[in-house]
């Protein structure tokens, strides 16, 4: 619905074995955790490993997989969810950032008990923050 | 002979959603800006895009919200809530889980003060039956949105009406949305495509087949509507950009429905709310695809006395015009076509009010 808008821009953050980014919801209203289907991140063509993603939400962090059962945890329309990765991404520099999101919407229904699924997809390139503790 | 009806003006956060979503707006922004700008002052919300924690509504906001619109002088009038039957991934919810959703959503209405929720067409008669009880209980109506692609003379609207008119409740009815009665595909969707690359050629083939589907008038059953999701898909396809294949189909039928104006007349009786669906302004001021002066004048000489909820739709693919002045446009069209039907858009929030509060008192006689 609103692709542009799913990764923030500027948000890319390293600590050179991780990479994070803030991603909004493309939807118009909110959905709850457990319609996020399926999430990628790459960042400058290398996809993070599936199994190494991790959502941060409402001050909470969860594995991919354990938002299937989170039906009361709400994705606001304008609050930002943080989507980490493995992944070693050198602070500063241009990376070109891709998200892919997965979103089952609840309220529609396709066909015999099936749950319309929309597949989004962003891109931006942007420098990484470090968060790398300083060294004195 | 039928008194003129007198329609109230009024418009949905929806149509304003690319500048909340972008944070350009917050809540109270948008509704004083409605307000400050008369686009109201019927005040349609949608509860889980503009209410943080929806349905949860504690006193603290609901009082909040009340003295906002109180004090800006808008008239609330349709919250629109969701049936959210897949909410769960692994199953559907089942009748009592539905039931309670929805119970909870219009409890949420009540407090925040709006007469009439919205509901969808994956309500089912049955459990419109269940929920008129409900709906009694808090004093808000549910207004089912017929929507395209279906339309008021649809076999499932039409399975709805005839449920109501057993049940007997006047706080079971329909929301009519415009999208239902289109007469052309939107030419601002089609310069959006354009600035995606599609060829003059594609683009005229994609009006051509809209336009032969309407003139076949609105699908008879779901599978007509699959062929014709199929058929956009393919012509897509055979012109080289199959990337455009699923945007064309779900708005070549899921926006633009071909029914013809007087369909609504099906369920005239039972209309409790309206969505003024539109999808831009051309420049001679009219609303190139939906027959906004048509749908008034039938309205106005069907006597009905409820709101219209300006809906723009076009800020999905309209990153080039403001969503302000296109909604501005619209409804100056509706007030012509109002007073050129011989009546008037109420526009003063006491007497949207007061006229509001008859027209949802109604029991419908047929």
């Amino acid at each position: 619905m609103i692709p542009d808008r799913i990764i923030e821009q500027g948000t890319l953050t390293t600590d050179g074995g991780r990479a994070a980014v803030e991603v909004r919801l493309p939807w118009y209203r909110a959905l709850p955790a457990s319609c996020i289907s399926e999430v990628a991140l790459a960042v400058d063509g290398v996809r993070a490993p599936a199994d190494s993603l991790t959502w941060t939400m409402n001050g909470e962090t969860h594995a991919i997989a354990e938002l299937a059962t989170r039906a009361d945890d709400w994705w606001f329309p304008l609050d930002s969810a943080v989507v980490s990765g493995e992944l070693p991404v050198e602070a500063g520099g241009e990376h070109r950032v891709d998200v892919e999101l997965k979103l089952y919407i609840p309220y529609i229904i396709i066909g015999d008990g099936e749950v319309l699924r929309i597949e989004e997809h962003d891109t931006k390139t942007m420098a990484a923050a470090s968060t790398k503790e300083a060294v004195a | 002979m039928t008194t003129l009806g007198s329609p109230i003006q009024g418009v949905t956060l929806y149509s304003f959603t690319r500048a909340f979503h972008g944070r350009e707006y917050d809540l109270e922004g948008l509704i004083r800006k409605t307000a400050a700008e008369g686009y109201g002052p019927g005040l349609e919300v949608i509860g889980f895009s503009s209410f943080r924690g929806f349905p949860e509504i504690d006193d603290r906001f609901a009082g909040w919200f009340k003295d906002l619109v109180a004090e800006v002088g808008l008239v609330t009038t349709s919250l629109a809530i969701n049936a959210d039957i897949g909410i769960h991934r692994d199953r559907l919810l089942d009748q009592d889980e539905l039931i309670e959703y929805m119970r909870r959503q219009i409890e949420a209405a009540a407090r925040l003060g709006f007469p009439i929720a919205r509901v969808q067409i994956s309500i089912e008669p049955d459990s419109m039956e269940r929920l008129a009880p409900v709906a009694e209980r808090y004093g808000v109506t549910l207004a089912l949105e017929v929507h395209a692609d279906q339309y008021a003379s649809h076999p499932r609207i039409l399975a709805l009406r005839d449920r109501y008119e057993q049940v007997g409740s006047p706080y079971l009815g329909f929301t009519a949305d415009w999208g239902a009665t289109t007469v052309g595909f939107a030419p601002s969707l089609i310069e959006a495509y354009r600035r995606r690359g599609a060829s003059e050629d594609l683009l005229a083939k994609v009006v051509d087949l809209w336009n032969e589907f309407s003139e076949a008038g609105p699908p008879k059953d779901q599978a007509d509507h699959g062929q014709r999701f199929g058929r956009f898909i393919a012509l897509a396809a055979q012109n080289g950009r199959p990337d455009l294949g699923v945007d064309f189909g779900i708005n070549g039928t899921g926006l633009f429905g071909p029914a013809r104006v007087d369909d609504w007349l099906e369920i005239m009786p039972w209309i409790r709310h309206v969505h003024g669906k539109f999808f831009g302004i051309d420049e001679s001021g009219e609303e190139p695809s939906v027959p906004v002066r048509d749908l008034i004048r039938l309205l106005v000489e069907q006597g009905y006395t409820g709101a219209i909820s300006s809906e723009y739709e076009g800020w999905h693919w309209n990153s080039w015009q403001s969503p302000f002045e296109i909604i501005a446009g619209e409804q100056a069209v509706q007030r012509s076509a109002a007073e050129a039907a011989g009546s008037r858009m109420i526009t003063d929030p006491a007497e949207a009010r007061a006229q509001l509060a008859a027209h949802l008192a109604q029991p419908v006689h047929s």
